[in-house]
């Protein structure tokens, strides 16, 4: 919260002339750009989502229960790791081109990657199972006598859809596109390395190629702006679409046994989405290590890579959880006026993309502790203002689960508050602790931004090395380290997944 | 590991820390040569060149850097005129690097030259249609040509010659054109643009003339040639710019730092520009690779690097005025 606080300051004491360069050459472009790559992104996500979850509740095939799955393994590939193999696969006479070349003949050309079709179409790619994840829990519990009324009044199947089943799971398809928009808005990997114009982007642009602040302030500033506009926004839509049971005959749906003719329709259409999103980048990831490997591209250094950044995020992590303990303890068992104030702070952090947090740090720790800079505890700093909010989120509903009466019972047995926090609390919020600690640690591999602007000297992260390596466009140099953050972010996925459903 | 504690000040033995604004493969190479010759080993960070003096900005005397190294004349003296640079005493620089190249007081010395030429393909492109720079704003070109990024170094080092000798108006036009004509064609590397141009997918485009060497010792049948433009009486010039080596206000190792320097300026070191990065070396005496144009041949433009610290600034709001990504 302090650190946002900088930057609006820096922001609203700018000079005017910043700020009328600024609305005249760049904001209009960018919030253009912006819009626009969130509503694309929007529009593949509903299509995308909502059909997936729909054939593999609905229906029942030969593998539909993997493939539930294995749609959810594109959330552990970083966008940059995905945008780098698609400016390969997409290049001028890439593997996309020369397929798409033998089908549609040889002046076919293919959208470039560098473009807003490029933009849209990885960070769709990234994002999608956002939707599919929300939208398959709430066809999942649907209630099956609504499509059936609607039926025998005459509708057809499609109309059916539309008019009721798409209707009824609303609040879950904007909470998803919600999260996905969010993702798109604050993300800087991908868009850098495709170099598509946003917020985030230009945010890091103006820190990196002027040789002052201001400007990067005041482009936060509004992006921060349009950020708390969109959370409201959100909240408010949610208040007013609630559907409530209102009578007990409830019956599940019962998925639909499917002929060959449809299994292999489904299977290929699956497949595909499946293969754009993670097998053929995965794929290209694991040859390109091969080659590197046997060409003997992988030095020694990068273990010490790897090592920075599981050390850093180890450490983040455990600083998250230690942090979040007393303001979630805030937040759920004392609600004063100074503990909401706090943990509304701290969530702050949710709408501040990397490089706006960086910047923010960065600010704070130059009008504080100067001689900090440099080190690694402002990297440390920033990584905790961004990821905090997730620790806390997670560590928030495990304490609202645990019933106060547990800790009073301790506490009228004669039990002083800390023996009961470390008797009692802390044994049954254990399980949820840790999920928040894995969450953090997994953001913290991935974070890119705050971990260029403000890595120490020799402490390249391995996110660091692969945006090097990748806008240099050298692909298998670059692909050890992104094949090592998939395979440690692949069980953490799934292991926060497989806690969601039960 | 070491790297977590806080940084422990120079002792003898810690390797150099440079700070470098240029890709990492194009300066590694000769850092690797130094320690072999002197066994000073050193650690590079590499970022953005504006970004760095920022950042040598903000650690002030706490920086952990011993040179900063970067691949725009212009960041350098900026650093300089900020005070993060200091006046060093080197053997051997006065009489091997021309002054043109340095610093009065030697707090930054010019490693190696390139000039920015335009790359076009020659089954597409007659040369002769070709004389200025600024022919590539030319409505014809639309849909043909491919530009840089407007972070570049190179866009923006240019764009501030064009200013300095010609004007804003001619500079703000020029860009107009280019952005035209360019349309989506906008790369972020040099590489890029050479690339797209062998493969015929553009016709021509303003790079680094290193790009067309490294790519033609690469695919020596490639269909490109580099052209310098404005050359002739009334020519303004090509664009010259060079990299260079500054040592840090707060240095604690200055004898390491000139071992370096005096290594980077010598012929063994300058060799490696010229052989491996197929740049022109700044040493009177060694001579640049056989197949690039000798520099003498050359009309340059007669801005001084070091104004080119000056016109930055007023050169980006221009680039960001005219739009240009």
């Amino acid at each position: 919260m302090l650190p946002l606080l900088y930057v609006v300051l820096s922001a609203i004491t700018a000079d005017p002339a910043v700020w009328r360069r600024l609305w005249t050459t760049r904001v209009p472009e960018l919030l253009l750009n912006t819009l626009s790559l969130s509503l694309g992104v929007a529009i593949i996500n509903l299509t995308l989502g909502v059909s997936l979850a729909w054939i593999l509740t609905r229906y029942a095939f030969a593998g539909s229960r993997v493939w539930g799955w294995l749609l959810i393994l594109p959330l552990s590939i970083p966008s940059y790791v995905l945008a780098y193999t698609y400016t390969y696969l997409l290049k001028h006479g890439g593997l996309l081109e020369q397929a798409w070349q033998t089908i549609a003949g040889p002046e076919a050309v293919f959208f470039s990657p560098f473009s807003f079709a490029g933009a849209v179409l990885v960070l769709a790619l990234n994002t999608f199972p956002f939707v599919y994840l929300l939208a398959r829990s709430a066809f999942r519990n649907f209630n099956v006598s609504f499509e059936e009324v609607a039926r025998t009044t005459g509708a057809n199947r499609v109309n059916t859809f539309f008019r009721v089943s798409l209707p009824l799971i609303r609040p879950s398809l904007i909470a998803g596109l919600f999260l996905a928009i969010l993702y798109v808005a604050s993300d800087f990997g991908a868009v850098s390395l495709l170099r598509f114009q946003t917020f985030t982007y230009a945010v890091y642009q103006q820190m990196t190629g002027r040789f002052d602040n201001t400007a990067a302030a005041c482009l936060s500033l509004v992006l921060v702006a349009c950020a708390f506009v969109f959370l409201f926004g959100e909240r408010w839509f949610r208040q007013r679409s609630r559907f409530y049971q209102t009578t007990g005959r409830y019956r599940k749906p019962v998925p639909k046994p499917c002929g060959p003719l449809t299994t292999l329709l489904f299977t290929c259409y699956l497949l595909l989405v499946f293969g754009a999103a993670f097998g053929l980048p995965v794929l290209l990831l694991i040859q390109w290590t091969v080659t590197a490997a046997s060409a003997g591209d992988i030095s020694h250094q990068f273990f010490g890579y790897a090592w920075n950044s599981v050390s850093l995020s180890g450490l983040t992590a455990t600083a998250a959880v230690l942090c979040g303990i007393p303001l979630a303890y805030l937040a759920c068992r004392r609600r004063t006026w100074a503990g909401t104030f706090c943990v509304q702070g701290a969530y702050t952090g949710y709408v501040l993309p990397g490089p706006v947090a960086a910047l923010a740090v960065l600010a704070l720790v130059s009008q504080t502790l100067p001689q900090l800079y440099g080190t690694i505890l402002v990297l440390l700093l920033a990584y905790l203002v961004h990821f905090l909010p997730a620790a806390l989120q997670g560590m928030e509903s495990t304490l609202q689960q645990l019933t106060p009466n547990l800790e009073e019972a301790a506490r009228s047995l004669g039990a002083r508050s800390l023996r009961t926090f470390f008797q009692v609390t802390l044994p049954l919020v254990r399980g949820g602790f840790l999920s928040a600690w894995i969450l953090v640690f997994v953001q913290c591999m991935k974070e890119l931004p705050a971990s260029l602007l403000l890595r120490p000297v020799g402490f390249d992260t391995l996110a660091v090395r692969i945006w090097l390596e990748a806008s240099e466009e050298l692909y298998q140099l670059a692909a050890p380290p992104a094949l090592l953050i998939v395979a440690i972010t692949i069980p953490v996925v799934l292991l926060l997944m497989r806690k969601d459903q039960t | 590991m070491a790297a977590l504690s806080l940084p422990s000040g120079g002792y003898a033995d810690d390797p150099l820390i440079v700070y470098s604004g240029r890709a990492e493969r194009l300066i590694q190479p000769v850092l690797d040569a130094f320690q072999v010759e002197s066994g000073i080993t050193t650690q590079m960070l590499t970022a953005d060149s504006t970004a760095l003096i920022n950042r040598l900005q903000m650690e002030g005397s706490q920086t952990p850097a011993d040179v900063l190294i970067t691949n725009d004349a212009g960041t350098l003296e900026r650093a300089r005129e900020l005070q993060l640079l200091r006046p060093a005493v080197i053997r051997d620089v006065e009489n091997t690097i021309p002054i043109r190249f340095r610093a009065p007081d030697n707090s930054w010395i010019g490693l190696s030259g390139r000039i920015w030429v335009i790359v076009y393909n020659t089954t597409m492109v007659n040369p002769g249609d070709i004389s200025s720079i600024l022919d590539l704003a030319k409505p014809q070109w639309k849909g043909k040509i491919a530009i840089p990024s407007a972070g570049s170094v190179y866009l923006q080092s240019g764009v501030s010659v064009i200013r300095a000798v010609q004007g804003d108006e001619v500079a703000t036009a020029f860009l107009r054109g280019l952005k035209n004509n360019a349309g989506s064609l906008v790369y972020g590397k040099n590489r890029q643009i050479v690339a797209a141009v062998a493969r015929g997918e553009v016709a021509a485009g303003p790079v680094n003339h290193y790009y067309i060497n490294r790519h033609l010792a690469k695919h020596p049948d490639a269909p490109i040639a580099s052209l310098p433009t404005d050359q002739g009486k009334q020519g303004m010039g090509v664009v010259l710019n060079a990299t260079g080596i500054g040592v840090t206000a707060h240095t604690k190792r200055l004898t390491q730092v000139q071992a370096l320097i005096r290594f980077l300026i010598s012929p063994k070191g300058q060799r490696v520009f010229a052989d491996v990065n197929k740049e022109y070396p700044l040493n009177p005496n060694v001579t640049a690779a056989p197949e690039l144009l000798p520099l003498q041949n050359i009309q340059v433009a007669s801005v001084p690097l070091s104004r080119l610290a000056q016109l930055r600034d007023p050169t980006m709001t221009v680039i960001e005025e005219v739009g240009l990504r």
